[in-house]
């Protein structure tokens, strides 16, 4: 209001004109960032949005791909509750979830303990255990697991030196799944990266301070190290465990794409997929993306709730 | 500010024509997948099989025969393994553009008639463009469903028992035709005595041999729309080989699971195994001892139960150039330079002129022969009519239950009864 009484004190033509220049130039400015944009709101419009609005429409049909769907209300979700397969699918996909997520982890904060710790090539230390990350998702990968996890190779051989006479795991449906487990574990590096990040963020004087007041290194870690990295850990366990939920490549490669034998690799997302793209069922196909997509957001609801208890951010304490 | 306009609007300008050449090339794409003709009369069609790099490598040797003769028409290969092909053509397919000519077999005859993708090859025949005479042992009725001819058979295969010549001869024991089961079981019983291997790498999950069994029988494994036998017959079937997987007769599921790709013969697991007559090449590259073929084991002493199967040849109903297709496909079954080129990759060539045409030299191809005039001179070849729709999503289910009889996963009441409930299912598909 005052402006507006103030402007025909200006000079006329000068400062009014700016406000109006600016913002037609700020809506140009849009306009150029939208137009930039463009691409990838296109892609995300037709690649995900939309086919993930479509799948839901699926769920609810029964769709081959050749006739359109027909609307069959809840029936995929009801015979894939009882269906064996998919019960088989889900125990597969929880066991390697709450196996390998929780061990990686620990691999992955050990690690990142000890190169937390100043000494010489450190870095070529971190780049090493980083490594496998980079490639432990690539098709050769799986082949050189089904190779080491076979009979009479590096696995087997080791294994029979402390007396356990199993043979190699890829062919046998009670330990397959473990080299699976193996596979995560071994790509520790990426939270391990994190975590370090985490390390180094915590102030030396706390660990000082306890020293001088007695504290041990247990202790010190975990009074003071684990509550301060607490929200670092929180992110690589939400991020691990969404992640977990959602393997494909090193059951599909390692199974030598059957994931068998006997069912036993079959995770969520094979048997979404074999379901889809081999038997053609899309509407089925499509109710399990989406009840997975619910667990797994339910999953992450629980997270959140509970770092309450657990979660330790910096603004709190002070 | 006038300058600093103007560069806004060029900046503009580039975005937006950066989007539109995204745009543009997406159209440009859309518009090539078509194979459709272009200015100077020449027209493109899309040719896709699967197979291994051998087939590969002869077909494209075939098609440039056939540009060299059609000048005017030019293909397109597309190629890749056999679960990968029926994947991509079925995605292909229901977008509306699959290849204009591919590769087929048995179990998809119906699946893609129901789905209205072939074309039907009588029309084109009767206009001309390709003819349907000369075809052996009357292999043509393979790719005819309800009248129409919707595939064209490029060769004759049947299933047959590949042995390992050098355990066969060092336990003593001899494969003869009209051996019973039996007679087989007890072969591989000595097998196993003497040398300590397996006989068998897992006979039981391997639904073309079970319907040969069947067959002998008096049965099928499919009849036109269901399955041709009962959960209990299965139970039976399945119970027997778990039987003889525990004694050790059957090779250990779980070192055929490791060997894999490579098969459980020629990785010396076994001494037998039953597949396809054309696909016994595979053993020689693999394996290190010798591989003949040997007779199906009988139930009366007689019949096998055996039938000429067939890799057969369609194209796509929707197809631009039915007529190229039709004179395509008819060069690849009649020309006996494309016989010379291909032999019995695909079985023993489907017409006269290729079958004359293609002398084999090698041991190999010729056992091929050897053993399917053998089986055609002890007269017991029946027929083959195509399979039910959802054919091939019941033949994986059945490898993969019978794996788990096998592994002693599943209990084989348990697993017919699964069986049944996904044929269900697939058959409904």
């Amino acid at each position: 209001m005052t402006l507006v009484k103030e402007a025909p004190a200006r000079p006329a033509g000068q400062r009014p004109a700016a406000p109006a220049a600016g913002r037609r130039g700020r809506r140009r400015e849009n306009l150029a960032g939208y137009l930039f944009m463009s691409p990838w709101i296109a892609g995300f419009l037709l690649l995900t949005a939309g086919p993930m609005i479509a799948s839901l429409y699926y769920a609810f049909t029964s769709y081959n791909l050749f006739t359109p769907p027909q609307w069959i209300g809840l029936d995929n979700f009801t015979t894939m509750f009882q269906d064996p397969r998919w019960q088989k699918s889900v125990e597969v996909t929880l066991t390697y979830v709450v196996v390998a997520t929780p061990l990686k982890l620990l691999l992955a904060l050990g690690v990142a303990l000890l190169l937390a710790q100043k000494r010489r090539g450190q870095g070529l230390y971190r780049a090493a255990f980083y490594m496998p990350s980079l490639i432990g998702a690539s098709v050769s990968v799986g082949f050189v697991w089904r190779a080491l996890f076979s009979d009479d190779a590096v696995v087997d051989r080791t294994q029979k030196i402390f007396g356990l006479d199993v043979g190699g795991w890829i062919g046998n449906p009670d330990y397959v799944i473990y080299s699976l487990v193996a596979l995560s574990i071994w790509q520790f590096g990426a939270p391990m990266v994190i975590f370090l990040a985490g390390l180094k963020q915590v102030p030396q004087e706390l660990y000082e301070a306890a020293e001088v007041d007695g504290a041990g290194p247990l202790r010190r870690f975990w009074n003071i190290t684990l509550p301060m990295i607490s929200p670092v850990l929180f992110f690589n366990v939400l991020l691990e465990s969404i992640h977990a939920f959602q393997v494909f490549g090193s059951a599909y490669v390692v199974s030598d794409t059957r994931c068998g034998p006997a069912d036993a690799t079959l995770v969520y997302t094979c048997y979404l997929y074999q379901k889809g793209f081999k038997e053609a069922q899309m509407g089925f196909a499509s109710a399990m993306a989406w009840t997975l997509v619910i667990a797994v957001a339910l999953v992450t609801a629980v997270l959140f709730w509970s770092q309450k208890k657990w979660v330790h951010y910096e603004e709190a304490a002070k | 500010m006038q300058q600093g306009r103007n560069v806004e609007r060029r900046t503009i300008l580039k975005a937006a024509g950066a989007s539109l050449a995204v745009a543009g090339l997406g159209a440009t794409a859309t518009a090539c997948g078509g194979g459709s003709g272009s200015g100077n009369g020449t027209v493109t069609i899309r040719y896709a099989w699967w197979g291994g790099e051998p087939r590969t490598i002869a077909i494209r040797k075939t098609i440039a025969l056939f540009e060299k003769k059609f000048p005017k028409i030019k293909v397109k290969p597309e190629f890749t393994d056999y679960e990968a092909f029926w994947e991509k053509f079925q995605t292909q397919a229901s977008g509306g553009n699959p290849p204009d000519v591919f590769q087929n077999a048995v179990g998809f005859l119906r699946k893609y008639d129901k789905r209205g993708v072939l074309l039907d090859l009588k029309t084109q025949a009767d206009a001309g463009n390709l003819s349907l005479e000369n075809f052996r042992n009357g292999v043509l009725a393979n790719g005819q469903v309800d009248g129409k001819q919707i595939a064209v058979p490029v060769g004759a295969n049947t299933m047959a028992l590949v042995i390992d010549l050098k355990a066969f001869e060092k336990a003593g024991v001899e494969a003869r035709f009209g051996w019973t089961w039996d007679e087989y079981f007890d072969a591989l019983q000595t097998i196993q005595d003497k040398l300590k291997i397996a006989g068998d790498t897992g006979y039981f999950s391997i639904m073309y041999l079970y319907d040969l069994y069947l067959r002998q029988n008096g049965k099928a494994f499919f009849t036109d729309t269901d399955l041709g036998f009962t959960q209990d017959e299965l139970t039976q079937w399945w119970e027997d080989g778990y039987k003889r997987v525990r004694s050790g007769l059957v090779a250990d599921p779980k070192k055929v699971e490791q060997v894999k790709p490579k098969s459980a013969l020629s990785a010396g697991l076994a001494a037998s195994e039953f597949t396809w007559d054309n696909f016994s090449i595979r053993y020689e590259g693999e394996g290190e001892s010798d591989y003949g073929l040997a007779p199906i084991p009988t139930t009366d002493g007689k019949n096998t139960g055996q039938y000429l199967g067939s890799l057969m040849l369609s194209g796509f109903s929707g197809t631009k150039h039915p007529e190229e297709v039709a004179q395509f496909i008819d060069f690849m079954v009649h020309d006996p330079g494309v016989g010379e080129i291909m032999g019995y990759d695909r079985g023993l060539l489907a017409t006269t002129e290729q079958y004359e045409a293609f002398k084999p030299t090698d041991p190999n191809n010729k056992g091929v022969a050897a053993y399917e005039e053998e089986v055609a001179a002890a007269g017991v070849l029946g027929r083959i009519t195509p399979h039910p729709s959802g054919a091939d999503v019941i033949e994986a289910a059945f490898l993969r239950i019978g794996g788990e009889v096998a592994q002693g996963k599943t209990k084989p009441a348990d697993a017919a009864k699964a069986l049944f409930s996904e044929a269900k299912a697939a058959f409904a598909g």
